[in-house]
């Protein structure tokens, strides 16, 4: 078994990592950029070594410095988390070539899934049913309308490395088109170094259902069943749950039963989330793409398998068998993940800053996966996302009114957050019966005010607050009694209102 | 103490008055009525964490953020920010801090973040909605585009650079 590993990433994925790694009895060891010293996951690690400043290039995406520290730490394996190298092949094959282990899949996996193109071509043939689109990369804006024009309005155009929601554009007609086409491949360019960009047929009405599956060294892959993460803004999840209450009991089978055969054709090795697109009229589903690395959302998987995600990456990494064979394997009760992220509850705009106040929320069956802190500054350099807060129930209903208590102990003030949003989606019909879909934000939440969004609150209380604290800070800064120094004027101005 | 406020294009006037064991709020807004509250200083307290405010029964856990004349109250996720001010609170933040800000047509950043694309050079005439440049903050690019017909006069940032909040970036003369 490992002795010390090194977690290259930040924020609370790094912090979960690090929980396991403890309970393991194994060293853990963080890294931070110049705008992470202050981060939770440095200060919860047991070593911690700084690899650079703050933009990502130059910190946590930069193998060299990382390799550097973690032999310089003796660590004997990396954990990337998920984003930044957790599905380079380069990162894991330099991992490789040090003499560590990454705590991941194989090279050959991340290679076979990394690429969109390849990879449906590879499950096509693998029986894997796949969405209608471009056989490969378009090369122009020009072939873009030829192909949308067959494939039918509207399209998705995909940068072909692309993830995360960055090089993903929709187009609804052949105007937008062009424009959509270049921001897709700068954003490629910039993000994956790659512009390739292909096309496919954008499912109205659709839901995101995905399936964890889990590969080991000895040839045995499983599936833990089924996620939905329908409930998206800027296609980037949002809420995350398990069970989905649209996928039938015959269907979840097939998910199941079609995602081990997919990861088994490539051979695949430890966490990877199988992704589709749910046609919940037809109950079809499309493979999209694999995501060869532990997800955000794997907390809720977590919760209604009892299995911790984790600790067995950790065990398959070091070459140890699953240890849960697929008929072990059960879904219990309901789980579901909101992400709280620094941003406008409206707009969805990044709004980086200090926190003030922080409480967090607590009590049975909450799991608050979390790297802020009162007084803590969210950077401006990577993803928004704070916290993750993860609760559980019997049912899905009692799953919700458990969500609704815990947000309602949530505090977090000096900075926008989402957590209104939250608030609001959880008391929506359509999330109630759940029968909301990918366009859930841009048909129910966008466009809205703040203020039919702050419906939990007196609108009386700001003013009154603000008034007061108005006051005192005019009295704080008086040498004299202000109702007393100002009593002509008070007396001048009351007379007149009686007047009015 | 009297006080005028701003909130989302709205007015009000505001009084505070005190007594040793409440505050007195009257608010108006726009024309409409005075409307007085009392509040109990027992009900508006400070705790070490926060602000504990029992309004109608209800209990609020708030925050105010004060920066100059500005007051954001924070609460269940809400929030909202008011300008207060009076003669007197004018006057201090203007001895604290000197002259105004202009603002011109120009491109100015609304937060901190990199340049990623200038698409437009000095002495382009820009239609309403030409793009001028890509810009990245917190890993999302956004593509900023012309509001007016301009021609670009200056271009203050590179590809590639980093910028603060409010930073200019490209200003123009009126095409």
């Amino acid at each position: 078994m490992f002795k010390k590993v090194l977690i290259a990433n930040r924020g609370e994925i790094a912090i979960r990592v690090t929980r396991t790694l403890r309970e393991l009895g194994i060293t853990s060891v963080a890294v931070y950029s110049d705008a992470d010293r202050n981060g939770l996951h440095v200060m919860l690690a047991d070593e911690a070594y700084h690899i650079g400043p703050p933009p990502s290039k130059e910190s946590y995406l930069n193998i060299d410095k990382i390799l550097e520290v973690a032999k310089k730490a003796g660590a004997d394996a990396i954990h990337p988390g998920y984003g930044f190298l957790s599905e380079s092949p380069e990162f894991a094959r330099a991992v490789k070539a040090a003499g560590l282990t990454f705590i991941g899949p194989t090279v050959e996996n991340i290679l076979a899934m990394g690429d969109k193109l390849a990879s449906r071509d590879l499950m096509k043939k693998a029986g894997v049913p796949c969405v209608p689109g471009t056989d490969g990369a378009v090369p122009d804006a020009e072939s873009a309308i030829q192909e949308a024009k067959r494939i039918g309005y509207p399209v998705i155009l995909k940068a072909s490395a692309g993830g995360g929601g960055k090089g993903i554009r929709v187009v609804h007609d052949e105007k937008e088109l062009p424009g959509s086409f270049r921001m897709c491949q700068s954003e490629g360019l910039n993000y994956f170094k790659d512009d390739r960009v292909f096309i496919e047929r954008f499912i109205q009405n659709p839901k995101h259902i995905e399936v964890q599956v889990f590969g080991d060294t000895h040839g045995n892959v499983c599936h833990l069943y089924e996620r939905e993460c329908s409930m998206q803004r800027r296609h980037q999840k949002l809420i995350e749950e398990s069970p989905s209450v649209s996928v039938p009991p015959d269907v979840r089978e097939k998910l199941g039963a079609v995602a081990v055969q997919a990861a088994k054709s490539i051979q695949y090795v430890g966490a990877g989330t199988i992704e589709f697109i749910f046609d919940n009229k037809t109950k079809e589903f499309f493979f999209m793409e694999m995501n060869t690395r532990l997800q955000v959302e794997h907390p809720v998987t977590e919760f209604v398998t009892g299995y911790d995600l984790v600790k067995e990456q950790i065990m398959v990494a070091a070459g140890k068998p699953l240890s849960f064979k697929q008929s072990d394997v059960k879904q219990k009760g309901h789980a579901i993940e909101l992400r709280i992220c620094a941003e406008d509850p409206v707009n969805f705009t990044p709004n980086p800053g200090k926190i003030r106040k922080y409480r967090m929320p607590a009590g049975p069956f909450v799991r608050l996966d979390n790297c802020a802190y009162p007084g803590y500054e969210v950077p401006i350099y990577y993803d928004p996302m704070i916290a993750k807060l993860i609760v559980w129930g019997s049912t899905r209903e009692e799953c919700i009114q458990r969500l609704q208590r815990a947000l309602a102990e949530y505090m977090l003030t000096g900075i926008k957050s989402n957590i209104v949003l939250h608030k609001n989606i959880l008391v929506h019909p359509a999330f109630l019966e759940g029968n909301y879909t990918t366009q859930f934000i841009d048909q129910q939440i966008a466009g809205k005010k703040h203020r039919e969004l702050f419906m939990f609150v007196d609108d009386d209380i700001f003013l009154i607050s603000a008034a007061i604290e108005a006051y005192n800070n005019a009295k704080s800064r008086d040498v004299g009694d202000y109702n007393l120094a100002s009593k002509w004027k008070r007396y001048g101005r009351l007379k007149s209102m009686r007047n009015l | 103490m009297f006080f005028e406020a701003e909130s989302e294009g709205l007015h009000y006037q505001v009084s505070v008055s005190e007594s040793k064991t409440h505050w007195r709020v009257g608010t108006r807004e726009g024309d409409k009525d005075w409307v007085y509250r009392d509040i109990r200083k027992e009900d508006y307290r400070y705790l070490d964490e926060t602000i504990s405010f029992l309004y109608k029964d209800t209990s609020y856990l708030i925050d105010v953020l004060n920066k100059g004349t500005e007051y954001t109250v924070y609460t269940r996720g809400a929030y909202r920010t008011f300008k207060v001010y009076n003669e007197e609170a004018l006057l201090h933040e203007s001895l604290k801090q000197g002259g105004g800000v202009g603002a011109g047509n120009n491109l100015s950043s609304g937060m901190p973040g990199k340049i990623v694309k200038i698409f437009v050079k000095v002495g382009d005439k820009l239609k309403a909605g030409d793009p001028i440049l890509i810009m990245e903050a917190m890993k999302m690019e956004n593509e900023m585009r012309a509001v007016g017909d301009v021609t670009v006069k200056e271009i203050l940032v590179k590809a590639g650079e980093n910028v603060e909040s409010g930073a200019e970036l490209v200003t123009f003369t009126k095409a």
